[in-house]
């Protein structure tokens, strides 16, 4: 039998300011377990507010978002997934500027069962994963931009998600950093068989991912079907 | 890290503010032992004073607002010493006199056969003779402040006793007293024939029914208020009026120092809205994020209540320092007192830090993450 999409948007749609701004439209979708995808488009198209919805951050205007199958119907139980399925990586890092990277990595892990010393092996673990040994007790004004968003992505997986959702994640990097993040964020992906769902402006970038999604007048298109099909089988 | 560390940086990201909204619950709670335990002292030192004088029940002028401002006419005594079960009665004047150096003292008027006598501590000295006048026992604290000794003299409203012992009691009120005879009180003050307080002793003072019959006899004399010696001044409008005031105001600054841990929180919340929008993003609860702001709320609360209890122990020394209130009353809030009111500004605390975690957890992730 074959196993169910990890994401489905059912007609889902998504409008602003009482239905005057149209986000998306009657969108369909199954993002599978295990698959990279890139969501692309024009600025200001709806490729965040699509992100956001697939974590329940955001809810729809209309339609369903159903997650392994089973319609995501309350927000706690959306708080739930975002606690133990789903990572999210900003744009902007979102690190706490109080706390160190450690810490940024610990409070992900609060309500998720863990005791005070394992939270900070698993910190520790993570940052390791993701080159940061060293920095564990820099607070973020202490590192690079780079550095800050491997904390990020290393909050992200931290209580293992099967998907992790990035909003431009090398949108506020160099070349040189986004590459090693894109990098990073495809290691970890395959090394623990997460789907990876990401956003952003870079056709090169978009291209690393199995899928490419465009959204345009509030539509999503499929850019690369066949390649999509490929990899699903 | 824990929420208790993660709320300790949340409060250290605005040390000024934190320390402020903690001294602010500080200054409550220290206001609030500091007006509570003076408004509880002047039952307490009035009562104490009794107590070291052995008496059992206190008789007063009914209805007279002022505690010290009713007279009875002495003549009263004969018939209330008839009364079975009534073993002494003394009647006693009381003035607040002006003295030596334009400073004021409180004047206790004793007849010459009263049971007092037999109660009164000497330091040094002797008790006057039965006939002597003019003569006077003057307390051991107002003699060390107004620099009296055994044959000096001390003026009372204009007059000039001389002091023949330095007494040595224990309460406050009597340390910081001058005793006379009643009728040079009576003559002093021209209130001849009067007295302001009648002091009874019980032949059996652990009888309750007894107790409460020679009350009710006494009080069937005629505009006499009779109350037992523990709860003297307990049912005085005067004092119920002063501990109504001081109360108000305590639990007013109490409330205040909770106003300013909502406020604190309030703005610690609109500040970190987005951060707030980032908990909710990597699956806090709204209860947990709820939890983290109640808990900084506790901090300050705790930590306030703590600074307070120091300063209302401080600060009730300090008004017991104050002379015109330290001859009367020594204001020293009891642990039961301190306890209850850092609990209390604990407990409001949190309750104040509740509103605050409401609206942190009604904004929608969405919103909160979308501001800059």
């Amino acid at each position: 039998m074959a196993s169910k999409p990890l994401v489905t948007l059912d007609h889902v749609g998504h409008s602003f300011d009482d239905g005057r701004i149209v986000a998306l439209k009657d969108v369909s979708l199954t993002i599978e377990q295990g698959e990279s995808v890139a969501i692309v488009g024009a600025s200001g198209s709806g490729k965040s507010t699509l992100i956001l919805l697939l974590c329940g951050i955001r809810v729809p205007s209309g339609g369903r978002v159903l997650w392994k199958g089973d319609p995501v119907t309350t927000p706690e139980r959306w708080t739930d997934l975002r606690r133990s399925e789903i990572g999210i990586v900003f744009q902007e890092f979102n690190l706490f500027p109080t706390l160190t990277a450690r810490e940024n990595i610990e409070v992900a892990m609060f309500g998720a069962g863990v005791g005070s010393r394992e939270r900070q092996l698993r910190a520790d673990a993570a940052l390791e994963t993701v080159g940061l040994s060293e920095r564990a007790t820099h607070l973020p004004h202490e590192l690079s931009g780079g550095e800050r968003q491997r904390v990020a992505i290393a909050r992200s997986i931290i209580n293992n998600p099967a998907l992790i959702l990035a909003d431009e994640p090398t949108g506020n990097l160099d070349s040189v950093n986004a590459a090693s993040i894109l990098d990073l964020l495809f290691d970890l992906k395959r090394a623990r068989g997460a789907t990876l769902v990401m956003v952003t402006h870079e056709p090169s970038y978009a291209q690393r991912c199995a899928r490419e999604l465009r959204i345009k007048d509030g539509n999503v298109y499929e850019q690369r079907p066949e390649r999509a099909r490929q990899e699903a089988i | 890290m824990n929420h208790l560390q993660l709320a300790f940086r949340n409060l250290k990201r605005r040390p000024a503010r934190s320390i402020l909204t903690a001294l602010g619950v500080a200054l409550a709670v220290g206001s609030f032992i500091t007006l509570y335990g003076l408004s509880r002292s002047v039952q307490e030192n009035v009562q104490q004073s009794f107590e070291e004088r052995g008496t059992d029940l206190t008789v007063r002028r009914r209805g007279v607002a002022e505690p010290f401002g009713g007279t009875m006419p002495q003549s009263v005594i004969p018939e209330i010493a008839k009364i079975p079960g009534v073993s002494a009665v003394s009647g006693q004047l009381l003035s607040f006199a002006a003295t030596d150096n334009d400073d004021h003292v409180i004047a206790f008027g004793w007849a010459a056969d009263s049971f007092y006598w037999a109660t009164v501590p000497l330091l040094e000295g002797r008790l006057p003779e039965p006939d002597e006048r003019k003569v006077a026992l003057v307390g051991k604290d107002i003699a060390r402040t107004l620099d009296k000794h055994v044959g000096d003299n001390i003026a009372l409203l204009g007059d000039k006793f001389r002091v023949v012992g330095i007494t040595d009691y224990a309460s406050i009120i009597n340390r910081n007293a001058v005793i006379v005879g009643l009728a040079d009180l009576q003559e002093i003050t021209f209130r001849t024939g009067a007295v302001t307080f009648i002091s009874v002793k019980l032949a059996h003072p652990g009888s309750a029914d007894e107790t409460d019959r020679v009350a009710k006899d006494i009080e069937a004399l005629g505009q006499l208020s009779v109350t037992k010696s523990e709860g003297v001044l307990s049912n005085d409008s005067l004092i119920g009026l002063l501990s109504a005031v001081s109360t108000s105001m305590a639990w007013v600054a109490l409330l205040m120092g909770v106003l300013m841990v909502l406020n604190t929180l309030l703005m610690a919340v609109l500040e970190r809205t987005r951060e707030i929008g980032i908990l909710s993003a990597i699956g806090w609860s709204k209860q947990r994020i709820m939890g983290a702001l109640v808990i900084e709320g506790f901090i300050l609360s705790a930590l306030g209540s703590a600074a307070g209890i120091a300063i209302g122990i401080a600060g009730s020394h300090l008004l017991s320092a104050i002379p015109a209130i330290g001859r009367y009353i020594a204001v020293r809030p009891t642990p039961g007192l301190i306890a209850v009111t850092a609990l209390a500004a604990i407990v409001l605390g949190i309750l104040g830090s509740f509103y605050p975690a409401f609206v942190a957890t009604r904004q929608s992730p969405a919103a909160a993450l979308e501001r800059a």
